[in-house]
Parts: structure tokens; C-alpha cells; sequence
């Protein structure tokens, strides 16, 4: 008798959890049902925003390097005083924000467009603008920054001037494009190694860090008889660094400040970064001003029915 | 020589021993010696406060005790019922083929590391509190449920033995006096195992409270006070995660002492274990 109780339990157990996963299955097949309805729709009646609910606004962490940049970009940044709401999510990745927005149709979220992954969630367009490598390198797209590496002509030796050199030649700008970044020059000179030897210190942003590593591993492949030293200290220490001497090229992952120029710092831009805001795939919203990003971001607008 | 072996095999020994006393010692002293500078550097009050906004110089910490002490709260309530019905039924009730099934399988949770539990709550929790709740689905309850089924085991691994350590002649007694199985278990074996059973419950706190990378992923992580059985919160671990990647200066020093008021619930918690203990034995 409690044999056949202890059996009825474990197949109840089974079955149950059978049956959650069958639910999960045909949620995921309605979601891809509302979501093609929804786009014919849009189709028919041309109605851009039919959308309400109250927003679920996702940011980034304190401190991070793309939440600096679209705080600044987007105004919610105001003389240095972050006025993102405090209602926002906060997610510690690149990849936890997409995933928390792909799976909340009321979510809005932003990352860099190196990441994004169109299958999972959608990109706005910004201001009409759509984001991409197009309208990024035109200047069109709002929310892009550049990757800037900056030296003092008259402290920049040989090996740092063919440093840079590698860098904007082809094989340099591939390795960026590659890296999910947006090429800065599309028709450079490709590279041949120099036999250069001696050591190099490069210093600054940590968004612009990882990426530099790999162009020193590849350049150091071609001489093998130099040294880069990379620090990832944050653009304002690279900036000041590349200034006072203490190292010879200095990295930013925004554009150099007037008076930063007038200290005799020569900027190339390198590479551009775009960073694409992002909506649920289910969400009819694609095309939100800045202005109204803006007003999501700072607690303005709580609730999708405002937006359009 | 056996002699010289001996003694020198109990020196090692001895060294085994002090090294994870140091370990301990050393995080203590690191802690303190960074943490409480920085608390009274940034001011009770301020550090106390209720707003947190590390580029305006504000550290109000208030919002995370309290949020990882909702979070714990509301594990507990999911968790404990269903770890202790769990452990009665593993040692009292349950058929011994079955038992070698439910065991391991026990066992195997704790071994789950707690990112995968995370993904877990993002992927099928998250959605549920989505759909019935018509929320974000990050918050307190999605936490709550998270945990509550994470220290499950913790609950289930010191209860049960506990359970099983009540010598039977309670239970024939019980049974002599006339006494249903179910009710010489609920009334006199479970009281019995009172002890055991409270430490399980310390140390599932334990682990409710320190889990971080779980809570991350499900908990929305908003740096205010959490308004809500639905509304997103931030603990004090995932406070610490969260932002010790870019922050620097007093930002980093505020994420220690962060980490110190930590230390100082995990202190308070352990050492209800050990008074737990004591009792038992006496």
C-alpha cells in the first residue's frame, strides 16, 4: 500500500514537472505568435505605438564604463550628477542586460552594439536613426563614442609612432572591426613589420584596454623584439599620463577635451563604439527620440503609453 | 627515527591547522582594519543613510541590510516548511528504494553551483512572476522563492541526521503509549531534534544571506528601499559585486565596509549556531 502511494507521488512528481516544461514550450511558442501578429499589424494600420505597460527600465552598474557614456550621450547626466531613476534595474553585464530584456516585453536596456544580438532583442533607432555601422561612422547615430588613443608628438618615438601606424593600417583596423567595434578607417594601407625593437607603454581607458591587448599581441607577433606595456587606469589617467610623459600613448574611450588639445596632445580616433539601445523583440516600439530615452531614463516616463 | 616521524608529522599537522585559522584571522583583520576607518571616514549617518550614489559622495548602505534581510526572511518562509517536512519524511517516512533516489538527489542540489540556480530564476521563475504578476518579475519574491529552494539542502543535511540521531526508544515508547507513527514522530521525535533542527535552519540563514550570484540575476538589484513583496531590491552581496569591478577611492572603501557589516551578520548568525550547539550538548 505505501508502495503504491510512493509511487503515485513520484509519477505525480514527473508528470508535473512535465507538464511546467510543456507550458514553458508553448509560451515560447505564443510570445513568437504575439509577436509576429504584432508585426502584421503594423503592416495593416501603419499604428507605430500601441504598446502600454509600466516601463521596466534596465541599467549598468555604477562606475561602468557604458553607463558613463550613455548617461553623457543621452543627458541623464547633468553636471556630473547621474540622474538615472533609482526604479532602474541595475545588471552587472553586457549579456545579463540583453537577457533580462529578451525576456521582459516591458523592458528597455542599452549595450554596446558589439554585443547585440538581433535574434534576442531589438535595436531602436534613436532619433530615427537607425543603429548602425552606416550611420555610426556618418556622425548620424547619437549614441556612439569614439575610441581615441592620443599622443605627444615630441615624446612619441619610432616604435610608438609605428605603433600607431599598425594600428590604423588594415591588418589594425580588422582586428577591431573583428573585436565588434566600428573600423575608423576602411580603406588604410595594410602593414609590413619594421624589425622595430624596444618597449612601449600604453595607458588609459579600460573600455578601449581589452582591445589594445590584442593589437599588442598581434604587433608584438609581427616584432618580435617589443614590449607593450598596457594599463587600464581609466581615460582620465591616460589622458593625464600621456600629458606629463609618464607614458607614451594614452587611450580614452570619449573625444579629447578642448584643453586637452591645447596641452599639445595629438587624438586619433581609432575605432568607433556604438551603443544600441535595446527593446523586448515583442515590443512595437522602433523609433524613440532621444529626448524621450532621455525622460525613461531620469523617471519621467513610467509607463509605455506615454511613449510616441 | 619513529620518534622524530611522529613529532614532526604533528608539527604538520599544527601547520595544517594554523593555516586556515590565518585565513581566518587575516580576512578579519583586513576587513576592520579597511572597513571601519572607511565607515567613520564616511560618517554614521551618511553610511547608515538611505541613499546610495557613490559619484555624489552619498553611501547610505540602509536599503541592503535591510534588503538582505527581507531576501533572508522570505527564504526562510519558503524554505524551512519544505525542508523540514522533507527531512521528517526522508527519516521517518519514506521507503527505503525511494530513499535511494531522494537522498542523492538532495545532495546533488547542494552541489549545484549558485550562477546556475541564477539562470534557473531568470529563466523560469522571472516568467512566472512576469505572467501572474503583470511585473518586471525581479524582486523580492522571485529572491524569496530562489533561496527559499537553494537552502533546501543546507536544511535537509543537518535535519535529517538530527532526526535520525533521537534514540528509538522515544518512538516505541511513544508507540506503547498508544500513539499514531505520525504522531509519535511530530510530537516526540521532533521535539527531540529541536536543537539539530534550529541549526539547520542558522545555517540555511547563513547561506540565504551570503548568496550573491543568484541574487544578482533575480533581484533587480535597484539601489532603494524595497516597497514590496514585488518590488526589486539590492543586498549587501550583490552591492559588493555589482560595483567592485569599476569603482575606485572611497567607493572601493565603502564596498569593504559593506563587506564588514556583512561579516558582522555572519558573526551573529554563526554564533547562534554555536550557542545551538552548546545547549545540545549539555
Amino acid at each position: 500500500m505505501k508502495k503504491l502511494i510512493a509511487l503515485m507521488l513520484a509519477l505525480m512528481l514527473v508528470l508535473g514537472l512535465a507538464a511546467c516544461a510543456g507550458d514553458a514550450a508553448n509560451q515560447d511558442n505564443t510570445t513568437n505568435d504575439t509577436a509576429d501578429t504584432t508585426g502584421d499589424q503594423q503592416n495593416t494600420d501603419n499604428t507605430a505605438s500601441t504598446m502600454s505597460g509600466a516601463i521596466t527600465v534596465i541599467s549598468r552598474e555604477e562606475g561602468s564604463g557604458t553607463r558613463g557614456a550613455f548617461t553623457e550621450l543621452m543627458g541623464v547626466l547633468v553636471d556630473d550628477v547621474d540622474n538615472t531613476t533609482v526604479d532602474a534595474e541595475i545588471a552587472n553585464s553586457t549579456s545579463l542586460v540583453q537577457s533580462t530584456v529578451a525576456g521582459n516585453k516591458n523592458a528597455i536596456g542599452y549595450i554596446s552594439l558589439g554585443s547585440y544580438d538581433a535574434s534576442a532583442v531589438k535595436a531602436v533607432k534613436v532619433d530615427g536613426v537607425e543603429a548602425s555601422v552606416e550611420d555610426i561612422k556618418a556622425g548620424s547615430y547619437a549614441v556612439s563614442r569614439p575610441f581615441v588613443i592620443c599622443y605627444k608628438e615630441e615624446n612619441l618615438s619610432d616604435l610608438g609612432a609605428d605603433f600607431v601606424k599598425f594600428i590604423m593600417s588594415a591588418e589594425g583596423q580588422a582586428i577591431l572591426t573583428e573585436e565588434g567595434y566600428i573600423a575608423a578607417d576602411d580603406a588604410a594601407e595594410s602593414y609590413t613589420g619594421s624589425g622595430m625593437s624596444g618597449s612601449l607603454s600604453v595607458n588609459g581607458s579600460t573600455s578601449v584596454g581589452p582591445v589594445m591587448e590584442v593589437l599588442a599581441e598581434s604587433y608584438k607577433a609581427l616584432n618580435p623584439d617589443v614590449t607593450i606595456d598596457v594599463q587600464q587606469t581609466g581615460s582620465g589617467t591616460g589622458i593625464t599620463s600621456a600629458i606629463d610623459g609618464s607614458c607614451e600613448i594614452g587611450m580614452s574611450s570619449r573625444e579629447l577635451k578642448d584643453e586637452e588639445v591645447a596641452e599639445g596632445l595629438t587624438p586619433v580616433t581609432i575605432a568607433l563604439d556604438g551603443i544600441a539601445v535595446i527593446v523586448n523583440l515583442e515590443n512595437p516600439v522602433s523609433d524613440l527620440s532621444a529626448e524621450t530615452i532621455q525622460k525613461i531614463y531620469t523617471g519621467e516616463i513610467t509607463d509605455w503609453s506615454q511613449v510616441g | 627515527m619513529a620518534r622524530f616521524k611522529e613529532t614532526a608529522m604533528q608539527y604538520v599537522f599544527l601547520a595544517a591547522a594554523c593555516v586556515s585559522i590565518a585565513a581566518v584571522a587575516l580576512i578579519c583583520v583586513y576587513l576592520l582594519g579597511n572597513g571601519v576607518p572607511t565607515i567613520f571616514e564616511i560618517g554614521l549617518p551618511n553610511f547608515f543613510g538611505l541613499t546610495w550614489k557613490p559619484s555624489q559622495d552619498f553611501y547610505g548602505i540602509f536599503p541592503f541590510i535591510i534588503g538582505s534581510i527581507y531576501v533572508t526572511a522570505g527564504a526562510i518562509l519558503v524554505g524551512v516548511p519544505i525542508g523540514l517536512l522533507c527531512a521528517i519524511f526522508l527519516a521517518r517516512f519514506c521507503p527505503a528504494p525511494l530513499y535511494r533516489v531522494l537522498n542523492p538527489a538532495v545532495r546533488l542540489m547542494a552541489g549545484i553551483p549558485s550562477i546556475v540556480y541564477g539562470f534557473f530564476g531568470l529563466m523560469v521563475i522571472v516568467p512566472v512572476v512576469q505572467q501572474l504578476f503583470g511585473t518586471s518579475g525581479k524582486g523580492l519574491l522571485t529572491a524569496s522563492v530562489l533561496l527559499g529552494i537553494m537552502i533546501l539542502p543546507t536544511i535537509i543535511g543537518t535535519a535529517e541526521p538530527a532526526l535520525r540521531a533521537v534514540p528509538q526508544s522515544y518512538y516505541e515508547g511513544a508507540l506503547a503509549l498508544g500513539a499514531t507513527h505520525e504522531r509519535s514522530t511530530f510530537t516526540v521525535i521532533l521535539p527531540a531534534a529541536a536543537s539539530g533542527v534550529m541549526s539547520g535552519v542558522i545555517l540555511g540563514v547563513g547561506r540565504a544571506i551570503g548568496e550573491t550570484m543568484a541574487v544578482i540575476m533575480i533581484a533587480g538589484n535597484q539601489p532603494r528601499m524595497p516597497g514590496g513583496l514585488l518590488d526589486g531590491l539590492r543586498t549587501m552581496t550583490s552591492n559588493i559585486v555589482l560595483e567592485m569591478g569599476y569603482s575606485t577611492g572611497l567607493h572601493r572603501q565603502a564596498l569593504i565596509a559593506t563587506g564588514v557589516v556583512l561579516f558582522v551578520f555572519i558573526l551573529i548568525i554563526n554564533t547562534c549556531f554555536s550557542l545551538m550547539k552548546r545547549r545540545k550538548d549539555a
